[in-house]
């Protein structure tokens, strides 16, 4: 008899707590109704790409030395470099250079390591095409800048969530003169600059002092 | 009909009767009453049958503009204003769609299924009550009428998950059937105490006796079990997340609407939405007292120094008892669309152990609770 009422009991005892859980659970779902949605509407909006963004390389012709620096480190050997030997300058002539970045994999180590400089990573990750043959890009249209988001003139740009000025989780019609939470790089290497010319100054206050007792 | 109790009838305003004034106003243009009845017969129908086609189209609108708020994200947008206009282009695109009919499928059946599946749940209107005389027609039998008709629905279900000779809506359609007998059972009887409390399978005979003091009065209070019970079994009915088996996309593809295109789904995705709303109307006119005021009317018409008979208070009753009945329906709506997002599927095993072990066993232990009561406090339980 016992057994049995602890069994009803436990049966109880179970049933309440799916209710509970079940009330918890709509209590989450129905908190979402008033939150924010996080939508950005993609060809009308679009997110800033942050300052590290990998997108599709650009290439300056006119830097590049055809070391092939950039094909060693790249995991693919992808970029191709078509040079010539000139004999009597005894120098590389660069005639071709191409990337496809429909195998690229956007990890930026050709960036990394060219010693001239001529390979940057854009903000470009609209590369969309109808022919995957259309995405080996060759020296000039590597060379092309992609349209920034922030001037595009049919697009409303929104900041990112790390780019919101402090406690603002909305990047709808946030003036762009207000600045995002933390220091910039340029803040941060001002403050240094000065704490440096401060240090400067001390120093040479002390030393003044350390000579007059000197004297 | 056994007639309600006198406390009640002495209680129950006459109401407004639309009826009766278009009767007598087709009398006074030199028409039989027989012809003045057979001219009004129509009205009432159409004018539900349209109701419940504008209720589709808001729970559809709702529940996607729901669904995105609680993921979220914006929903609908640009279709009308705040996309209310986007149920009305699916069902266009539906609309105009080719209506395919699958070349191994039984084509009799294939489109039998669908019909079927529609006309019990556009017919079980006939006895949801916006009023006192605001219903197509009072049948005694009422709310019996709509469980025997709900019971047509797991046939054209079955109809069309075999018809389409394939595998998924097959199961489908067995899941379904299953599903929905399973969970007729406690449904019939959990309203089977509240008959006993009403002593009336009328409609508006349930929603009279529950509107003696107001809000206190509702079924609510007097039978909490019954209506979780209810509210349960109506969406295990009408296949509604956390019951949607007989559809489950992640496994059955669509179950038995698998292999329908065009208007044949539409069907299908209409009876599921009438489905829905008429199973919302329902749990507040048996729980919640239908076109009741939470204050009764008597007390504010007196309290207004009006008197109830009035013409003003009659109509402005009849337009409230209207929008009482639907905001009730549609905070149940919302509900429904809320645990859709909160609730994970059962499994088919769970299913049927929640109906038959648990759901079962505490209705027929809360019909007889039930029962106890009327006989130990007849005052409050109906004697």
């Amino acid at each position: 008899m016992t057994s049995f009422l602890k069994k009803v009991a436990d049966y109880t005892r179970e049933a309440v707590d799916a209710a509970n859980y079940l009330a918890k659970g709509l209590s989450v779902t129905f908190d979402h109704m008033r939150r924010r949605p996080v939508t950005v509407q993609y060809p009308y909006e679009k997110l800033i790409p942050s300052e590290r963004y990998r997108g599709r390389i650009h290439y300056e012709f006119d830097k590049c030395i055809a070391c092939e620096v950039c094909v060693r480190v790249c995991p693919i050997n992808l970029p191709v470099v078509d040079w010539v030997m000139n004999k009597e300058t005894k120098k590389k002539e660069l005639r071709n250079y191409s990337i496809d970045f429909g195998v690229c994999i956007f990890c930026g180590n050709c960036v990394e390591y060219c010693p001239t400089n001529c390979l940057s990573m854009t903000e470009e990750y609209e590369l969309s095409t109808f022919d995957r043959h259309s995405l080996n890009f060759d020296n000039v249209a590597l060379g092309r800048l992609p349209t920034s988001v922030t001037t595009d003139p049919s697009v409303h740009p929104l900041r990112e969530l790390a780019y919101l000025p402090k406690g603002v989780m909305d990047p709808h019609d946030i003036p762009s003169s207000q600045s995002r939470a933390g220091k910039l790089p340029s803040e941060i290497i001002q403050q240094i600059n000065q704490e440096s010319a401060l240090d400067k100054t001390t120093k040479n206050l002390s030393n003044i002092s350390a000579a007059e007792k000197d004297n | 009909m056994i007639p309600p109790a006198p406390v009640l009838l002495a209680l129950a305003a006459p109401g407004l009767d639309l009826e009766l004034s278009f009767s007598q106003a087709m009398q006074g243009l030199g028409l039989s009453a027989q012809l003045a009845h057979i001219l009004w017969l129509p009205l009432p129908m159409l004018l539900v049958l349209v109701a419940a086609v504008i209720g589709v189209l808001v729970t559809v609108w709702l529940e996607r503009k729901i669904s995105a708020a609680a993921q979220q994200r914006i929903g609908p947008e640009y279709a009308g204003a705040l996309g209310i206009l986007q149920p009305m282009a699916d069902g266009l695109k539906l609309l105009v769609k080719e209506d395919v009919i699958p070349a191994r499928a039984d084509a009799l059946l294939f489109t039998l299924g669908p019909v079927l599946v529609l006309i019990p749940v556009i017919l079980s209107w006939l006895i949801v009550p916006f009023g006192q005389n605001l219903l197509i027609s009072n049948v005694g039998i009422g709310i019996f009428l709509w469980i025997s008709l709900s019971s047509i629905q797991p046939i054209g279900l079955l109809m069309s998950g075999y018809a389409s000779n394939n595998k998924y809506s097959l199961l489908g359609g067995l899941r379904a059937a299953a599903q929905s007998i399973s969970y007729e059972i406690p449904l019939a009887l959990s309203v089977l105490a509240i008959v006993m409390m009403s002593n009336s399978l009328s409609t508006v005979d349930i929603v009279q006796q529950q509107n003696t003091a107001g809000l206190l009065s509702w079924n609510v209070w007097r039978q909490p079990i019954g209506f979780l019970i209810f509210w349960i079994c109506a969406l295990a009915e009408c296949e509604r997340l956390p019951f949607d088996l007989p559809e489950a996309e992640e496994e059955l593809v669509a179950g038995y609407q698998t292999e329908y295109a065009g208007m044949k789904f539409a069907l299908f995705y209409l009876g599921s939405y009438i489905n829905l709303i008429l199973s919302a109307l329902l749990v507040s006119v048996l729980y919640l007292g239908g076109w009741g005021f939470p204050i009764p009317v008597e007390w504010l018409a007196s309290l207004l120094g009006q008197s109830i008979d009035s013409p003003f208070v009659q109509v402005f009753t009849g337009s409230m008892g209207i929008m009482m009945t639907i905001i009730k329906a549609y905070l149940l709506v919302f509900l429904a669309i809320l645990l859709r997002w909160t609730t994970p599927r059962v499994r088919i095993d769970q299913l049927l152990d929640l109906g038959w072990k648990f759901l079962l066993p505490i209705s027929l232990v809360n019909l007889l609770f039930t029962a106890a009561l009327k006989l130990a406090f007849p005052l409050a339980f109906g004697g």
